[in-house]
């Protein structure tokens, strides 16, 4: 991936030694560590392990099938900004698939889960029945740009398809 | 923003850059630093840079024991480690009817048989922490009255030879870096007349195994049952070695459809049904380790993954 390919308006500072941290990481799961780096969610873990908000600021339950998210004012290193349009856009596009998740399907959202931008900052998630891994589902549901879905999409070029490819 | 390479399941470039984004919202995340992910150079070569502050290495992740103990004295970089959200446990391998270790009452005459101190100092340079089951105490949906099993030889004898299991050769298929506590595993099953065979992990099980040692971590917030409880023993298990368990399938359930704020009671059930089913060899948490240079703060994630918003250059 080039720089222009995500979205890098360029013209910053020279790097070098002074300003580069080399690492070696043989994980396995790298990918999702440099998923982790580079793209962000609702919610996220810190260093020491807890729940924290992300491009959400906050979230609350309204009752036991609908959680309410609030999301933050943001913008894309590509200077679009970001809002609940957008995360209702990373809703739909994960839903369109049927087993996204390297991890497995225990990251999927139900079928009957829905989503919508309610206004420029709030989201409401209906799940029916209920779904206590809400949150852990929205950890793993990541918010790229338009420019992103447009250009990537999690596609796999091999293959043309997104399934375990999230 | 990754401005060079990919990293897939697969496959992964032979860098991966990744640089400072100018607009990010987050100050207290804001990293300072390009981050380069060297793909080439290998984990061994790694280590000693950093050891002898050659400046082409900052950080080495996933060290195991034994490297962590052979990283040599040095006022270039250090070993540092993180009390991360892990498990290492054995996965008994209940895969034929007629396995012995289908038996809970088996499983925990050899869970007795096991003094799990021992088998981290022994086997791991005492890099982790003895845990009751699958969570930290301390950690959400740790059960505060739920203790380690106990090491109790003649309690595991007494069960084992009642087996049928008496003198004999205990098959673990594990990672070379778990050889170590295999071989502390056999001390402590030597005490009881049985012994271990280490066979390393090629990814093809041997037929005649009995225990798979199995690392595993959890990345989630709160929530460590999808995560790590359900990969050995829920419905769609990767790392299950034997039949479904509707009991533990239908505590998962539960756990999906009980309200947020009421979850963690049901994760410590789920806790307390794994120990009391002995359903697997509980060892310890062992700690994530790294080389890490004199030159940078590094700040590594009890989720085990390298983020690297927060570290920094020195100085």
């Amino acid at each position: 991936m080039d720089a222009q390919a995500t979205g890098d308006p360029g013209g910053g500072q020279p790097w070098g030694p002074h300003n580069t941290v080399t690492v070696v990481d043989p994980s396995p799961v790298n990918w999702l560590s440099i998923t982790w780096n580079t793209m962000e969610e609702a919610n996220r873990v810190d260093h020491d392990g807890i729940g924290q908000p992300s491009l959400a600021e906050s979230w609350t339950w309204l009752d036991r099938e609908t959680l309410e998210l609030k999301m933050r004012g943001a913008v894309y290193q590509d200077g679009e900004p970001f809002n609940a349009a957008m995360f209702k856009l990373g809703f739909d596009k994960v839903q369109e698939w049927t087993n996204p998740h390297p991890p497995g399907a225990f990251l999927n959202f139900a079928r009957d889960v829905t989503c919508e931008a309610v206004d420029e900052r709030t989201i409401r998630m209906r799940f029916p029945g209920g779904d206590s891994a809400a949150l852990m589902k929205l950890r793993g549901m990541h918010l790229p740009s338009t420019r992103f879905w447009n250009e990537w999409g999690f596609i796999d070029p091999k293959t043309g398809s997104a399934e375990g490819h999230w | 923003m990754l401005t060079e390479g990919v990293s897939l399941i697969d496959s992964r470039s032979d860098r991966v850059v990744m640089e400072p984004n100018a607009t990010y919202w987050n100050p207290a995340r804001k990293p300072t630093v390009r981050i380069v992910y060297d793909n080439v150079i290998g984990k061994d070569a790694g280590i000693k840079s950093v050891a002898s502050g050659d400046g082409r290495v900052d950080v080495v992740f996933d060290l195991t024991p034994a490297e962590a103990k052979a990283f040599p004295q040095s006022d270039k970089g250090k070993i540092q480690t993180k009390k991360a959200k892990t498990i290492l446990t054995g996965v008994f391998n209940e895969n034929k009817p007629d396995s012995v270790w289908r038996d809970p009452a088996v499983r925990r005459a050899f869970n007795l048989a096991i003094d799990r101190q021992f088998v981290l100092d022994q086997g791991a340079h005492g890099y982790g922490t003895v845990i009751p089951a699958f969570i930290q105490p301390g950690r959400y949906g740790a059960d505060p009255g739920m203790s380690p099993l106990p090491h109790d030889p003649e309690a595991a004898r007494a069960g084992l030879e009642k087996a049928g299991l008496g003198g004999r050769e205990i098959v673990i298929v594990a990672s070379p870096s778990w050889q170590g506590v295999v071989e502390a595993i056999g001390q402590c099953l030597s005490k009881i007349g049985l012994s271990a065979r280490f066979v390393s992990d090629r990814g093809d099980l041997p037929e005649d195994f009995d225990l798979k040692l199995e690392w595993y971590f959890d990345w989630t917030p709160q929530y460590p049952v999808a995560c790590v409880h359900r990969e050995f023993f829920g419905r769609d298990a990767t790392l299950r070695q034997g039949p479904e368990d509707p009991e533990f399938d239908a505590l998962y359930e539960k756990l999906l459809h009980t309200p947020e704020e009421r979850t963690e009671e049901v994760v410590r059930e789920v806790e307390r049904y794994i120990q009391d089913r002995s359903k697997a060899l509980f060892l310890y948490s062992p700690f994530t380790l790294f080389a890490v240079s004199d030159r940078v703060a590094f700040t590594p994630y009890d989720t085990c993954m390298s983020e690297l918003a927060e570290t920094r250059i020195k100085g």
